[in-house]
């Protein structure tokens, strides 16, 4: 046990009290990260870290962030600092500024210890595709189990307690994912609440800010921090920011809420069904009213489809920088056609050209109408019913994922209802925007599961609230792979 | 057989913004490469594209100047494709939706107006400028990024005179509007042309031919005089028309060919996810044009009602800089027709010696007011004021005023006693130049007044002179 294993608040508590310093939790959070066997960093910033936890010498009372170690995503970009988006296209790339959110958390003084492993440019579920390979679920010593993607690393590194918190990014469930199979709080707010001036693109349209905590309170006031408009993100919101963690732990009586039937009907494992089934009931003790909601089969099992013609579409065009000109590896050529092909053929590894080629075959002229501009129609229709549902209830709930973490050499039924359905909701807040956080629910097998809460449109305080009602019926709050705790359920 | 051509113009104009179009980086105030560049402009990863309001404003301005349609919420496209020159590997456009269309700008053509309809105005942004060496490229990113406005003509043009006086007319609008310089010799301005023709009489539309690297207004029309001529000798010959994109020589006043163009390029456009829809108030729309500067049309017209001639107005308004000197100085004479002749004449014989720009002049307006009133009124010839001038620019510190006197300049004398004692005495010695004028001799007249001049040393005034002589040798019996 170590002051960095303690909770957000009482680490704060901690460090005011003088108990421990910045400069001691960043040794720390540097000693863990090194001694770390998950494959969760691509670059751990020792001097920069240690440099800048040395400063931090008085106290803010105020500040519940000051001094406290954190790590980023490595698709955030980081002035001076080597982001890859754990690509070898970006190998050696040294960005010059910092992004929004990395700027705003030195601002508040948390200290970033490194950056975190992605599956290649944040496009994959299964953190086993960035250029330094898999990334390991820390709650499997014997690393058979993934972690589940894009955002492995800061998942990983926060689930193993190295850091409190971490930055990731979800495009289709890339941090409420992750957050599901390693036990954590894992939240995206509504898109537009957190500038994503600095996060290397995959699908702007779909693309969050969100990141990693293991309490619902450290996730309401890391909020605080990163929200609000940006100048330098058009599609920020100018909409006046909360003070998140306000209404944590009050009643929830009367809210209400949409368990989205079709979800639990297409999970195969009754031990986790029947975990969520008794929270469910516990949150009815509680006051609140729960109707068990149709979305519509037709609507679901399009969602993956529908996500992968406009996250692909996009991704092909953002990516399209990454051209061994200003970017990527040069790998020489006579024509700036064949400069290109050469370091892109160089830079991307398969995958990610699979997705380069399906996104800009359904980008083509004859194609649009029927792959791209369809899926956008779809998507409309998505987020209709969402909306819809929402109308009537605070919230929608649902399993984050059907199992628990996946065994690597688990391969999935990619048209089955439990694949389509199951694994494949959480992009709903995607194709909508709106905010979703994913909370422990059990473990099996010791290895964690856990749910997801859809709130209304910057209705994230509300959201936190029920969060901080759910975390009190599962007792699942400050969970870390070092130190598992009991499930109350 | 008889052809006709048709035409249509691609312009593209950079506009003068303070920043480029979506990120914050100075727009063309430095000829240093790679010295005026965001991280945006580079395409790095993360960067976010921020509409410039300033170039929207622009937009709006050239689009009410051509009598567009405009409309009031923003949407931005991807444009994507590989090339070197382009750093995000697509190009920010409005595909869908541009800010402007349906529009027309009235040409002068010979006895009359010909309206020219104008399909789209729409927002881009510029690529990065290549220079190409024998086995490598440069790339200067201070122009990647720089706010285009790019106006589609529909093809109602028919010979190159027309597009010439089309992109003029076009260059007046961006110019005076403050929206570019609208140089196209330093590529500000840039004209892609199509051209076509067909048999007089034919609905549908010939092969088209695109000319690009067209770098002035009168080359428009050469280019374009040029490849109707050729494509009228190839059909003509039985040889067919191929689409083909040409370049203008001007050594050889050809168009030579740059490529055979296949189908189109597919683009694959789509809307830009970093740039919500942006809704335009009526008022920011309103406001953008009621504050637009005056047009180039409106001050000829003013121009004209002031007494000045068509070339006098065609001449000022040529260069916007001397335009603005011209109106500065306007209310400080008599007769604006006075300054104007000042400013073509004496200034730009001193601008042309001196190679400068108007702005260089070393000369305020209310300066070279002052010398004009002292033609009007002061009674000192034209001629006198144009020494007067020529001093001032010699020596800027020196007040019109004081060179009069350096030079012993003093004013004519009109009063019609003094300038009667002058002739009396002439003709009392030139009896015979009386006889001659009586026998019709107009010269003799002339003789008389430079006799007149010449007595009272040129300070007589010689319209009052010729006046007055003439009074006097009608009293005189023959």
């Amino acid at each position: 046990m170590n002051y960095i294993d303690l909770s957000l608040k009482e680490l704060h508590e901690a460090l005011v009290a003088k108990k421990v310093t910045p400069l001691m939790l960043t040794e720390e959070a540097l000693k863990r990260a090194h001694e770390n066997k998950d494959n969760a960093f691509e670059y751990l910033d020792d001097e920069g870290a240690m440099a800048f936890a040395k400063t931090l010498t008085e106290p803010e009372k105020d500040n519940p962030l000051w001094g406290i170690p954190y790590f980023a995503k490595d698709n955030f970009s980081t002035k001076g600092i080597p982001t890859t988006a754990s690509s070898n296209i970006l190998n050696g790339y040294v960005p010059v500024f910092d992004a929004t959110v990395v700027a705003k958390l030195k601002a508040v003084k948390a200290v970033m210890i490194g950056k975190t492993t992605l599956d290649e440019l944040a496009m994959g579920g299964t953190g086993t595709t960035g250029h330094l390979g898999k990334t390991y679920n820390p709650y499997d010593p014997k690393h058979e189990r993934m972690i589940g993607g894009s955002s492995c690393g800061s998942a990983a590194a926060v689930s193993a307690s190295v850091a409190p918190f971490a930055l990731g990014s979800d495009t289709g469930d890339s941090v409420r994912k992750p957050a599901c199979y390693a036990g954590l709080v894992g939240m995206k707010p509504t898109w537009g609440r957190i500038s994503r001036y600095g996060l290397f693109p995959f699908a702007p349209s779909l693309d969050h800010v969100g990141y990693f905590t293991r309490d619902v309170y450290a996730s309401a006031v890391l909020l605080d921090v990163l929200a609000g408009r940006d100048n330098r993100d058009a599609t920020s919101s100018a909409k006046p920011i909360d003070r998140y963690e306000e209404d944590l732990n009050k009643p929830v009586k009367g809210m209400k809420i949409a368990v989205l039937k079709m979800v639990t009907d297409s999970v195969k494992d009754e031990e986790i069904k029947k975990h969520f089934y008794a929270s469910v009931e516990a949150l009815k003790k509680q006051g609140v009213e729960v109707d068990y909601v149709e979305f519509g089969k037709d609507l679901l099992e399009s969602l993956y489809a529908t996500y992968i013609v406009i996250s692909c579409a996009e991704a092909t065009s953002n990516d399209a920088n990454l051209d061994g000109i200003k970017f990527g590896p040069y790998k020489g050529g006579k024509t700036y056609q064949e400069v290109m092909f050469n370091a892109r053929t160089a830079g991307f590894s398969e995958l990610i050209k699979r997705r380069f080629v399906i996104g800009s075959y359904c980008l083509m002229r004859e194609n649009q109408e029927e792959l791209f501009l369809r899926a956008q129609r779809n998507r409309a229709k998505i987020v209709e019913r969402v909306n819809e549902i929402l109308k009537d209830h605070d919230f929608i709930l649902a399993l984050s994922a059907p199992s628990i973490a996946p065994l690597f050499t688990q391969a999935s039924d990619k048209l089955s209802d439990e694949y389509l359905i199951a694994d494949n909701h959480l992009c709903l807040g995607n194709f909508a925007g709106l905010p979703s956080i994913s909370l422990p629910l059990g473990y099996e097998k010791g290895m964690p599961y856990g749910v997801n809460f859809m709130g209304r449109a910057f209705e994230e305080k509300k959201l936190f609230q029920m969060s901080s009602a759910y975390e009190a019926i599962t007792g699942l709050a400050e969970t870390s792979a070092l130190d598992p705790k009991e499930a109350k359920l | 057989m008889n052809f006709e051509a048709v035409i249509g113009l691609e312009i593209h104009v950079e506009m003068r913004t303070k920043s480029k179009m979506f990120s914050a980086a100075p727009d063309g105030f430095s000829h240093d490469p790679n010295t005026e560049i965001a991280p945006l402009d580079m395409a790095f990863p993360g960067t976010m594209p921020v509409v410039n309001k300033q170039a929207v404003i622009n937009a709006i301005r050239v689009a009410n100047a051509l009598h567009m349609t405009i409309d009031h919420t923003l949407y931005f496209d991807r444009k994507n494709y590989f090339y070197s020159d382009l750093p995000k590997g697509f190009q920010i456009t409005q595909q869908a939706r541009p800010i402007g269309k349906d529009g027309y700008v009235m040409i002068k053509v010979p006895g009359g107006e010909k309206k020219i309809r104008i399909e789209r105005i729409h927002m881009e942004e510029d690529t990065c400028k290549q220079e190409h060496f024998m086995d490598y490229t440069l790339l200067d990113y201070n122009r990647a990024g720089v706010p285009l406005v790019e106006i589609v003509s529909l093809p109602d043009l028919r010979n190159g005179t027309e597009a010439m006086e089309y992109a003029e007319a076009i260059r007046n609008i961006v110019v005076y509007s403050g929206t570019s310089d609208g140089k196209m010799e330093e590529g500000s301005l840039r004209c892609d042309t199509n051209v076509s023709i067909r048999p007089c009489g034919q609905e549908e539309f010939g092969t088209k031919v695109e000319i690009k690297n067209i770098n002035s207004f009168k080359n428009i029309e050469a280019a374009i005089d040029y490849e109707i001529d050729r494509q009228s000798r190839l059909l003509l010959s039985g040889d067919p028309v191929v689409q083909e994109t040409r370049r203008y020589d001007e050594a050889s006043g050809k168009t030579i060919r740059m490529r055979l163009k296949s189908d189109a390029v597919d683009y694959k456009y789509f809307c830009e996810p970093n740039i919500t829809p942006i809704k335009l108030s009526d008022e920011f729309v309103d406001e953008a044009i009621k504050t637009c500067p005056e047009l180039y049309d409106a001050k000829e017209k003013r121009y004209l009602m002031a007494g000045l001639s068509q070339s006098d107005a065609d001449i000022l308004l040529s260069d916007p800089e001397m335009a603005a000197y011209f109106e500065e100085g306007m209310p400080l004479v008599k007769a604006p027709k006075d300054l104007a002749n000042f400013l073509i004449v004496e200034i730009n014989s001193y601008l042309n010696k001196e190679t400068k720009a108007i702005a260089e002049l070393p000369l305020k307006p209310a300066t070279l007011a002052e010398i004009v009133m002292m033609q009007e009124t002061g009674g000192l010839s034209h001629k006198q004021c144009a020494d007067i001038l020529a001093k001032v620019l010699l020596n800027p510190q020196l007040s019109p005023e004081k060179a009069k006197e350096e030079l012993h300049i003093v004013a004519q004398v009109s009063d019609s006693g003094a300038i009667m004692g002058f002739i009396n005495a002439v003709l009392a010695a030139n009896p015979q130049s009386i006889v001659d004028f009586k026998a019709g001799k107009d010269r003799a007249l002339g003789f008389l007044v430079g006799q007149v001049m010449k007595a009272s040393h040129g300070k007589v005034n010689p319209a009052e002179v010729s006046r007055l002589l003439k009074e006097e040798l009608d009293k005189r019996q023959s």
